[in-house]
């Protein structure tokens, strides 16, 4: 048998009152400091101190061992070693494993072992190694949860809810646990918007390695734009999708110190993940393209899409090649186009291009263990947001004489 | 045997999950970590047990996927003992999910997890009394620590399907 809602909690009034005491509770310090990052007053600020430190950290962290050791390491042996020793038999095989003989760094080289190996492991894993570190420390304490109250206002604008910063969030670390954290949303709508958004606007944490590397003068603005997309494409999905987006009610955990061997272990699974599943997809990218470029089909297509890149975004025809990889790999279609020449301008314009074009395969197909229909949805949306987006960032960059 | 771990969000099963099975699933302090089941298996009283962690729920009428996942989940084994994962200092709102599951048919164990938590609020559980007048066995745990796990896994063979009118008939004081 089975009790009415009212019945069953009147059963568990009865049980309580016979086994529960409570006793005189003592505000603790974890308590206050609990209080202080929720109140908006006192909590914004605090994020945006977290923010920047967060931000310090993991541009300084990364910099150091990409700049201070990897760059020099790739740059003057592991290139020069490769260049000199590798067989030149067969021309297409050097050029595909090695690269240009005559390149004098690792991100014009261009070579599955030069390039490859380089921004795999010397740029993205120490960002990404320093972004789960911190992302770790955030989830384990309990700050997430209080940041989602703080943002409830501001998400509600777009058809989410607070609790829609947690996916955005491990987005940033990377899209595939981001899509699947989108399950603790309600509604299909929140899902749909969710899942558009994270897709097309956030950029995963091996993509702002490689930006903090390669343009770390304009990467602001590049963030900026992916921001201010980010908001307006959901305030517009979430007029003309139909559906609610209902209010929550949300559990704030008490803060908790992390245990060690916790934040050791998420570290060492997510960093399994890295070596098991980006380092091959990055080596398997520099080959999809050096294959593409030695048949001349980037070639082509280059010269095929030329109009629509310099007319309506304003960037040269060979960013065709990078938007190839970036279907494999974010981070190495960066790397790709920072070797090509153009204005800061048009490097922006490139970057924010190859962040809200298609998803990485690796989130494409999450998006299609999710559901077909959402994922076409997505993809419809994000053919209008390239095409409308792309051309304002060129309009504005036009209006400002940098274009 | 099989065991299904339930709960609200965030009160921890998946903590215990990985203390049983030595399977490693991520764990952190925020509702809805858990968005998927995964499956692990320990020895309990020399019988080999297959211990499944489901995603938190606050009810058995689900709001969201995740909840969908943890309903699906629990009306597909129909044979399994659940263990039912309540946050000890808010026990009421536990005990909510665990009769619904109880009044499922389901054989239940419950696990008063955050144990030292509840205390440290001044929280006091009579359990000896929760576990007589529910009929299942009931045991205080705080598993980050590990404290109470191996008591909870020796109690699963315990664990009897109950009808919610006997509890009902236990519990004192009609309103």
């Amino acid at each position: 048998m089975s009790l009415t809602v009212d019945e069953r909690w009147d059963l568990i009034d009865r049980i309580s009152r016979e086994t529960v005491t409570a006793g005189v509770y003592k505000e603790t310090l974890t308590d206050v400091i609990g209080e202080i990052t929720i109140k908006p007053m006192t909590g914004i600020p605090v994020v945006i101190a977290s923010l920047y430190l967060f931000w310090s950290i993991f541009g300084s962290f990364a910099g150091f061992f990409t700049d201070g050791f990897f760059v020099k390491f790739f740059d003057q042996y592991w290139l020069p070693w490769w260049q000199l020793h590798f067989p030149d038999t067969w021309e297409w095989l050097y050029y595909i494993v090695v690269g240009d003989p005559l390149a004098d760094n690792c991100l014009e080289a261009f070579g599955m072992l030069t390039s490859g190996l380089f921004v795999a492991v010397g740029v993205v894993l120490p960002a990404i190694f320093i972004f789960y570190l911190m992302l770790t420390l955030l989830e384990d304490v309990g700050y997430l949860p209080r940041l989602a109250v703080l943002v409830d206002t501001i998400l509600h604008k777009i058809g989410l809810h607070g609790y829609a910063i947690v996916p955005t969030i491990l987005s940033l670390g990377c899209n595939v646990p981001g899509v699947t954290a989108t399950r603790i949303l309600e509604t299909r709508k929140e899902r749909f918007v969710m899942m558009t958004l994270l897709a097309i606007f956030v950029p995963c944490g091996a993509q702002l390695g490689i930006m903090q590397q390669v343009i770390p003068e304009t990467m602001g603005l590049v963030l900026l734009y992916l921001v201010i997309g980010y908001f307006v494409t959901g305030f517009v999905l979430n007029r003309i999708i139909p559906g609610k987006s209902p209010e929550i009610l949300m559990d704030v955990p008490p803060y908790q110190k992390p245990l060690l061997r916790n934040v050791a272990l998420k570290i060492w699974m997510r960093m399994r993940e890295f070596f098991t599943s980006a380092i091959p997809f990055v080596l398997l990218g520099v080959l999809m393209v050096n294959v593409l470029y030695l048949a001349g089909f980037i070639q082509w297509l280059s010269c095929t899409l030329s109009p629509l890149f310099v007319y309506w975004f304003g960037i040269p025809e060979a960013t065709v090649g990078p938007l190839i990889a970036a279907f494999l790999r974010k981070d190495l279609a960066v790397a790709q186009l920072s070797v090509i020449e153009m204005t800061w301008y048009q490097m922006v314009t490139a970057v924010v291009l190859v962040s809200i074009y298609f998803p990485c395969l690796a989130t494409f197909v999450m998006l299609l263990r999710e559901g077909w229909k959402e994922l076409l949805g997505s993809l419809a949306v994000l053919i209008v947001v390239v095409t409308v987006y792309g051309g304002f960032v060129h309009l504005v960059g036009i209006l400002a004489g940098v274009a | 045997m099989k065991v299904l771990l339930m709960g609200h969000p965030n009160v921890g099963k998946s903590v215990v999950f990985n203390r049983f099975t030595g399977v490693d699933v991520i764990t952190s302090n925020y509702p809805g970590t858990t968005v998927e089941y995964s499956e692990g298996s320990m020895r309990a009283e020399g019988e080999e047990v297959t211990v499944i962690d489901v995603p938190g729920t606050f009810s058995l009428e689900p709001k969201d996927k995740a909840e969908e996942v943890a309903v699906e989940m629990l009306e597909k084994e129909k044979n399994a003992v659940v263990i039912s994962v309540v946050d000890a200092s808010k026990i009421e709102r536990g005990l909510y999910l665990t009769l619904e599951i109880i009044e499922r048919g389901y054989p239940v164990v419950l696990a008063l997890n955050m144990w030292d938590m509840a205390k440290h609020k001044g929280f006091n559980i009579d359990v000896n009394r929760l576990s007589e007048i529910l009929g299942v066995p009931v045991v205080p745990t705080t598993a980050v620590s590990g404290e109470g796990i191996n008591k909870l896994a020796s109690v699963l063979k315990r664990a009897r399907p109950i009808e919610v009118e006997t509890i009902s008939g236990r519990a004192g004081g009609r309103v």
